[in-house]
């Protein structure tokens, strides 16, 4: 109660000296450890899941590139392998002798 | 012809005996090839990435008397970001979609050695954010064993790595998946026998990495994310033991996002490397978190948007500093990195690294601490900071132009195009002054939500652009400067609007001149210790790459390319009409239309038009007449 009654005199003050509202907003000043000092802005959640900003990620979605770097990835270890191995080099890794 | 594959096969011979003779690297052929006249074998000519030359041929009393020698169309009409490689009697060309590779021989300049079209998928082009660009290729300058190479990206997400002599393919290898939104269009950058290659797409959503591949091979040697746990990041063990206020080990690129948003978080590098040979560490920066809708991603966000210096051997990170926490802009990371050496306020000697950020800060750093010097607005137009703390490396921003959801914020200076895009500016150590191209547009921005849908554009920002302060927002002109600074003092030399972005950066030289290119296609050179404008030459199309310089046969030459497009160019590029579309550039740049249109090639300019083709009968073509002898023809070569 305390400490919500300091917050409304501040804003008080601040809109009194014409000062924008958003002054006490997020302005990189205030932070928990070195390099995290981001925080919400007035009015909206620290946290989005829930909120009306929930972007409702699809795990599914999300696992696509993690995916799709792991498998080029292993097509790039068949060339190059088969590269040094062999000093032919062949895109194609179905056409990689085994 | 086969006295000029002898000359070019000497040249390789050389090349490789100098090997044999010694312990000496591939690295090391690079820096020695780098300091010679006749050779721009790096994006800015060396690892320094300075963009500048030491030759005077052409000087600022001369340089009005400058006319083109020749010219060479590269058959592709978008957007010509970077600039080519010279390495001896070759200059080696690159081209946007689809990157076809030229090598041209200098000796008939414009002749073709030999094409390279390779393979790749067109439909890379439609998750390509801004026109289908390339920066530039790579050049390796081989050793005992395997001739010389050039590195190329392809917009499908490929790097190609070709026989210098021969064009012929060596080795390609996976990259990026377009299809899931990550395309190629960084120029790559060899390091040791090495080559470095960053990704593209955060305006997909792309989780961005750099990768270091066995140039000889393409073996992946290592891959090192923007996001993510410490592990995926690659941290040394020290990492940024010199700064701990940026933050330190810990994972913080998962702790400061929500739940796996950094698994889609951005951080791409598409911009430009820097490379210190003593240290073996080299330099770069990490692009903006995604979406652009910063209510969406709470926390910093790190490490996108950050400075890194990395061990080139193990990929590990001696220090990165996020200059933009949580971007709210799309304030993108990637601009260049330059290296200079100089006594810093307290005249103590220091290894610098110097950054024009797109944030509209331009940030001078201790490279082997990441120490910050200097961080100075690029001009004093831009509000969404107020400062930068020296001491934590904090931007104190002014909440007045944050963004957020169910807001439209208003005259925020830089625009997202930034007070300096990709552009690669340039140095003059003997004038301790950087040369900046400069954008000078501001920005309405107002968010929307959107999901996340791999392969599909993941912003939720709408943009309206214009100029800035200085600029005509009734005509929509005065988009862009160019400035001279000086790190330590913080001050700017002197200063110049344009018309347009100066989208392409800049290049310097010991003859007291600054060239550039402008959108609008002027190539201009003005006498860098004044700023006075001393010539300039109208192009075919607009200018969106950087000019370079070169010695051959005793004729100093400045090149540059054409080729409108980009991002900035991108509404003349597909015939866009809508303000708020090219992610608000078409707004900004409405009337480009009105000053030039697509092209594409490089031309190339010396005192009084000297060169090669002097002689009319250089390179020249005669037949039999009457049923006599062809006449035999004198060219360089014979």
């Amino acid at each position: 109660m305390k400490t919500s009654s300091i917050a409304a005199s501040l804003a008080l003050i601040a809109a009194l000296s014409g000062a924008p509202t958003a002054l006490l907003a997020y302005d990189g000043t205030q932070c928990k450890e070195p390099g995290v000092c981001w925080q919400p802005k007035p009015g909206y959640p620290e946290k989005v899941a829930g909120s009306k900003y929930d972007p409702k990620h699809d795990p599914k979605e999300l696992s696509k590139q993690g995916d799709s770097i792991a498998k080029m990835e292993a097509r790039n270890k068949q060339r190059s392998d088969y590269f040094k191995k062999s000093g032919k080099f062949v895109y194609d890794v179905d056409k990689i002798p085994k | 012809m086969k006295q000029k594959s002898t000359a070019w096969s000497l040249c390789v011979f050389v090349a490789a005996a100098a090997m044999l003779s010694s312990p000496a690297i591939a690295n090391e052929k690079l820096v020695e090839l780098s300091r010679k006249d006749e050779n721009w074998v790096l994006p800015g000519k060396n690892y320094d990435e300075n963009g500048f030359s030491p030759m005077t041929q052409i000087n600022a009393e001369n340089v009005k008397d400058l006319r083109p020698a020749w010219s060479f169309s590269t058959g592709v009409l978008n957007g010509h970001e970077g600039t080519p490689l010279v390495v001896g009697n070759r200059m080696f060309v690159h081209t946007p979609f689809p990157n076809t590779t030229y090598a041209l021989d200098l000796n008939e300049p414009g002749k073709i050695v030999w094409t390279a079209k390779s393979k790749q998928n067109a439909a890379a082009r439609s998750v390509a954010c801004c026109d289908v660009v390339n920066r530039g290729l790579a050049y390796w300058p081989g050793d005992a064993k395997v001739k010389p190479l050039i590195i190329k990206t392809l917009l499908d997400g490929h790097v190609e790595a070709l026989d210098a002599e021969t064009g012929a393919s060596r080795w390609k290898m996976e990259n990026s998946d377009y299809k899931v939104g990550s395309t190629l269009t960084i120029a790559p950058y060899v390091v040791k026998d090495m080559v470095l290659v960053g990704s593209s797409g955060a305006e997909l959503g792309v989780r961005g990495y750099v990768t270091a591949y066995d140039v000889k091979t393409g073996e992946q040697k290592w891959r090192a994310f923007a996001t993510g746990p410490d592990k995926d990041i690659l941290l040394a063990d020290d990492f940024n033991s010199k700064v701990p206020q940026y933050g330190g080990k810990g994972d913080l690129g998962v702790k400061t996002w929500e739940g796996d948003a950094w698994k889609i978080g951005g951080g791409t590098n598409w911009g430009w490397y820097a490379y210190d040979p003593k240290d073996e560490m080299f330099f770069y920066g990490s692009g903006n978190p995604a979406p652009w809708n910063e209510t969406m991603r709470p926390g910093d966000n790190k490490w996108t948007m950050a400075i890194w210096g990395r061990d080139v051997n193990t990929g590990k990170a001696k220090f990165a500093y996020q200059k933009t926490p949580h971007d709210e802009w799309d304030y993108a990371g990637v601009n260049v990195m330059m290296l200079s050496e100089q006594k810093d306020k307290e005249g103590k000697q220091r290894k610098l690294l110097t950054h024009p950020d797109r944030n509209g800060i331009i940030y001078t750093l201790d490279r082997q601490t990441g120490e910050l010097v200097s961080a100075d607005k690029l001009d004093d137009t831009v509000n969404w900071v107020k400062k930068v703390d020296l001491k934590t490396g904090n931007p104190i921003r002014d909440p007045e132009f944050a963004t957020r959801m169910d807001h439209n914020a208003r005259e925020i200076c830089p625009s997202a195009m930034g007070y300096h895009n990709q552009g690669h500016d340039s140095y003059d150590p003997n004038q301790k002054l950087f040369f900046l191209g400069i954008n000078h547009i501001c920005m309405d921005w107002e968010p929307f939500m959107l999901p996340y849908r791999a392969g599909q554009f993941f912003v939720g920002a709408t943009l309206n652009m214009y100029p800035g302060p200085k600029g005509d927002r009734q005509n929509y002109v005065g988009l862009g400067q160019v400035k001279a600074y000086d790190a330590i003092t913080g001050k700017f030399k002197w200063e110049k609007m344009e018309r347009f972005a100066v989208w392409g950066g800049t290049m310097a030289t010991a003859g007291n001149l600054m060239f550039y290119g402008t959108l609008d296609g002027f190539i201009k050179a003005r006498d860098s210790r004044t700023g006075e404008l001393k010539w300039k030459y109208r192009l075919p199309s607009g200018v969106i790459g950087h000019p370079m310089t070169y010695m051959h046969n005793g004729t100093q030459y400045v090149a540059i390319y054409y080729g409108v497009g980009g991002w900035p160019g991108v509404g003349l590029v597909f015939d866009l009409t809508d303000p708020t579309a090219g992610l608000g550039s078409v707004g900004a740049f409405k009337n480009i239309q009105n000053y030039t249109q697509q092209g594409g090639g490089i031309m190339v300019f010396s005192l009084g038009g000297k060169g090669e083709y002097q002689d009319p009968k250089t390179d020249e073509y005669e037949t039999a007449v009457n049923g006599d002898k062809p006449a035999t023809v004198a060219t360089k070569d014979d």
